[in-house]
């Protein structure tokens, strides 16, 4: 009877873990985090401006192609850092990525985008002290670039989430931002916005499970148009992303 | 087991072959009088017996590009890769190494390595695969080209090949500098044709190291008055946008730099074929100023 009551106490504090992981999770993912992910429309902005997108159906293809450039480039490092959650390793990632993010607009973007996470991360996560290290040492030193998709990966490896959350939620957090400048580039209206999301979440978690769980050797970019028309966007005359 | 490689080094202060071996499916032709003979260069031809690569051939080549010395690298023409059979890919793997002797990378070499072969064009259901590895020393300088076109266009083939893969990773004293690959695999969630949006070729041209410093600068400027011409900002409210009924820009491109202080310039291009089979043609010639170095022409765009 004692015995019985012990298991399910142990398993009710296990299960309470879980439940407080549930709130740093919503936390990471929700869009009002200032990471400054709002600045960046993954070339949509050039995209429209060089008429790949003149209708909605265009605009669903392109957040298609876009989810599976990212899945085939950045998933691997997202997977990389939350499997091995050290400096050793996320600095070996961030060395990596930098020589494979050829495009000066999206590897500015990630820089910015990883420095502004690793910023928010040693402010708000304090029961990880590496990151106020990370932070207070890396950041002007110029040693290493701060990519997002590596730091990403460590943030949920030291916050204890498993690597298809991590990868799943690096996708989301895509998706949700490509979406966002959308509304604001004027392409679809909120409410319109919620219903493409939903409609490509299968497809989304298609990706997910393909490309998941690889190695740093295979990132690959499987639409090299992407890096074409996203590198177009220093050429805009007038925009309203940075990148 | 390599199928070729060829040593470059100064022999009486000429850039020389001083090793090469080709064998089956590769062949390479290494012509006496190219270009002018007050410019010091090598030009290596890859060939492919029959005219292309059948399912299932591996090539790989090693080239070693010694101090000071300049070498092309190109193709005798298009390389074609034929329909696989039994699943089966095609690969070419070739290893470039700049440096001091042959097989050890030292420091500083002031080489020149120009790669520009004709592009690959998988027929229908091909797998094709290549890998190329630059090894390059402190203050070497290399142009590379690297492109595939859609297939046979005149018989309506476009992106019609299973796989595509081409990776080129730079490495600059040991340390990655540039790694690039790209898969154009089919039966992913989007078929390759939509993912190229009509475009019937797409190119990489990187020009990396102190002897390109003036090209680089003319490759951006070029670039950016071209694609300034072509982007267009939307007037306000979208019914006005959809009266205007504009297409895609015929050729579109970007240029960004790349590695510690921007020593290198990636360019990126996707052109389609216009109906009047029109060509963007840009050359791009690399003068040495005073010195005997190569003067060579670089074709930017396909020539259709």
């Amino acid at each position: 009877m004692e015995h019985e009551m012990e298991v399910d106490e142990r398993k009710e504090s296990v299960a309470s873990e879980n439940h407080l992981f549930k709130w740093s999770e919503w936390q990471l993912l929700d869009s009002i985090l200032p990471t400054g992910g709002f600045a960046h429309a993954f070339g949509l902005e050039a995209a429209i401006q060089a008429r790949f997108i003149s209708e909605p159906a265009d605009f669903k293809t392109y957040l298609i192609h876009v989810l599976e450039n990212t899945a085939s480039l950045l998933l691997p490092f997202v997977y990389a850092t939350t499997v091995s959650p050290n400096m050793n390793a996320w600095k070996e990632c961030d060395k990596i990525l930098e020589a494979m993010m050829t495009n000066e607009t999206s590897r500015k973007a990630s820089i910015s985008q990883g420095s502004a996470l690793l910023r928010m991360s040693a402010s708000v996560f304090v029961e990880v002290p590496l990151f106020k290290i990370m932070r207070d040492t890396l950041l002007a030193s110029g040693t290493v670039s701060v990519h997002h998709a590596p730091l990403f990966g460590l943030v949920c490896g030291l916050l204890g989430f498993d690597s298809g959350t991590s990868q799943r939620a690096y996708m989301f957090i895509t998706m949700r931002d490509v979406i966002s400048a959308a509304t604001r580039l004027n392409l679809v209206g909120p409410l319109g916005a919620s219903v493409l999301q939903h409609e490509i979440a299968h497809v989304a978690e298609g990706l997910v499970k393909k490309w998941m769980n690889r190695p740093m050797e295979e990132a690959c970019q499987t639409y090299p148009l992407l890096d074409t028309i996203q590198g177009c966007h220093s050429y805009l005359f007038s925009r309203l992303f940075c990148s | 087991m390599e199928t070729g490689f060829v040593v470059v080094e100064k022999v009486r202060g000429k850039s020389s072959v001083t090793q090469s071996f080709s064998k089956y499916p590769l062949k390479l032709i290494i012509p006496n009088k190219v270009g002018s003979n007050k410019t010091d260069a090598v030009w290596i031809y890859s060939l492919t017996y029959g005219g292309g690569i059948v399912s299932g051939d591996i090539i790989s080549c090693g080239l070693t590009v010694g101090d000071d010395c300049t070498t092309v690298f190109t193709t005798q023409s298009s390389t074609k890769v034929y329909k696989s059979v039994g699943f089966k890919c095609s690969e070419q793997n070739l290893e470039w190494r700049l440096s001091r002797h042959a097989r050890v990378a030292l420091i500083g070499s002031n080489a020149l390595l120009v790669v520009v072969p004709d592009p690959v064009t998988c027929f229908s259901t091909a797998r094709y695969s290549q890998k190329q590895v630059f090894r390059l020393a402190s203050n070497s300088s290399v142009v590379i080209v690297d492109w595939i076109t859609s297939g046979r266009h005149e018989i309506g083939e476009s992106w019609d090949f299973k796989l595509y893969k081409s990776t080129n990773h730079i490495f600059l004293e040991d340390q990655p500098l540039f790694l690039d690959s790209v898969l154009l695999e089919d039966g992913s969630i989007t078929n390759i044709s939509e993912r190229m949006q009509g475009y019937q070729v797409i190119a990489m041209v990187i020009l990396l190291g102190p002897k390109l410093k003036e090209v680089q600068i003319q490759v951006k400027e070029h670039v950016k008055r071209m694609m300034y011409e072509q982007l267009y900002t939307p007037t306000l409210g979208c019914k006005k946008r959809k009266s205007f009924g504009q297409t895609k820009p015929d050729m579109i491109a970007s240029c960004s730099a790349f590695g510690p202080k921007g020593i290198g310039v990636v360019v990126r291009i996707s052109k389609n074929y216009n109906r009047s089979r029109c060509i963007g043609f840009r050359d791009l010639r690399l003068t040495k100023d005073g010195a005997p170095q190569g003067h060579h022409h670089i074709t930017d765009v396909i020539p259709e």
